[in-house]
């Protein structure tokens, strides 16, 4: 019962903040895949500089809960292309459709609908896709530690690495604007 | 994209943001596990199919391998709209139903927008579940964790999504 009561609240502070952030604006979002408005990507990329570096503390004190999902070069990477396909075509996530929809948003809800069919239309070719697709390009659960061998060295390639990205986004969106 | 009414109150700056989400996401490895949410699709699911065809929901993998309904994930996107509902009704920017930069392209027409607006919900949720998670799940968790899987997920959608919109909105006339 109490994960419940856990989700709600951590799910209403989420939903509130990328309303509050602009996330949950299809306009915003086609702005920012159009490279005219740099805010929402930055946005991404500073919430895993901050949230890696207090996961990398709490972590080390042993409290945090964490599943690195695996890499598949073919499942991860077409499941990607499909999904920045629909992302290109609605403006939306799968997180940021739910705030929509509560935010009131008539276009969200059917986003939320097509998501819901979505999700069924493959758990239906779950036992027909993941053999063919996922599995054999599954190179299991690595992480950035496992290639410098060391967390803190990871994590500071991690936070270099994004902090560009952070850089480059505000210096090249926005200027294709004529 | 100057907007029309000079009353729309103004998105938070990015930098506190961060910090806030990087927060709510931080009490959630430290409380639940990694956050997702198109998860949350498949448990809705399964609770409806739980009810109407138990037999189907049980012989699929995909429904065998969420929880159910009255679980963290169910109550995590239920509150995600309750969090944009609190945070649209304590906020005055007006909301378009079909955004102006659709508009611009394909017209004000309704149907339109909102049988795209279903066919890339469709996509999102049928590519993140075969890649097993989507932007929060994958990318922003996995990323969190310094994993492989989602620093090359983001990448991808980052890069499809930015040639869609590209695609999609070539021929849109220059706004300001």
């Amino acid at each position: 019962m109490i994960d419940i009561w856990l989700g709600l609240f951590a799910g209403t502070a989420f939903g509130f903040v990328i309303q509050r952030v602009g996330a949950t604006n299809p306009q915003k979002m086609a702005l920012a895949h159009l490279m005219q408005e740099p805010h929402i990507p930055q946005f991404m990329l500073l919430v895993v500089i901050f949230s890696a570096t207090g996961l990398f503390f709490l972590d080390a004190a042993g409290d945090a809960v964490t599943r690195v999902l695996p890499i598949s070069l073919v499942g991860t990477g077409l499941g990607g292309v499909i999904f920045g396909i629909g992302w290109g075509i609605s403006g939306y996530c799968p997180g940021t459709c739910w705030a929509a929809v509560g935010e009131g948003r008539m276009d969200a809800i059917f986003t939320l609908l097509g998501g819901l069919a979505g999700a069924a239309a493959f758990a239906h070719l779950h036992e027909s896709l993941i053999p063919i697709l996922y599995m054999p390009t599954n190179m299991g659960q690595l992480t950035l530690a496992d290639w410098f061998g060391h967390p803190a060295a990871a994590l500071g390639f991690l936070i270099i690495f994004f902090g560009v990205g952070v850089w480059l986004i505000g210096r090249l969106w926005r200027q294709q604007d004529a | 994209m100057q907007p029309k009414k000079q009353s729309n109150a103004p998105y938070w700056p990015i930098l506190p943001s961060a910090i806030a989400l990087a927060g709510i996401m931080l009490f959630i490895f430290a409380s639940f596990g990694p956050p997702a949410s198109s998860s949350g699709f498949v448990t809705t699911l399964k609770g409806f199919f739980m009810q109407f065809a138990p037999e189907y929901a049980a012989g699929k993998a995909h429904y065998r391998m969420m929880p159910g309904p009255g679980s963290w994930l169910m109550a995590f996107v239920l509150g995600m709209a309750l969090g944009g509902f609190v945070g649209g009704r304590t906020f005055s920017r007006e909301i378009e139903d079909v955004p102006q930069i659709w508009r611009e392209r394909f017209g004000a027409g309704r149907l339109k927008r909102f049988g795209s607006a279903f066919l890339g919900g469709f996509l999102i949720l049928f590519g993140a579940r075969l890649a097993g998670g989507c932007t929060l799940g994958l990318f922003l968790s996995g990323a969190t964790q310094l994993s492989l899987s989602g620093l090359y997920f983001g990448a991808v959608i980052f890069a499809v999504a930015m040639l869609t919109a590209r695609l999609l909105y070539k021929r849109r006339r220059s706004t300001s």
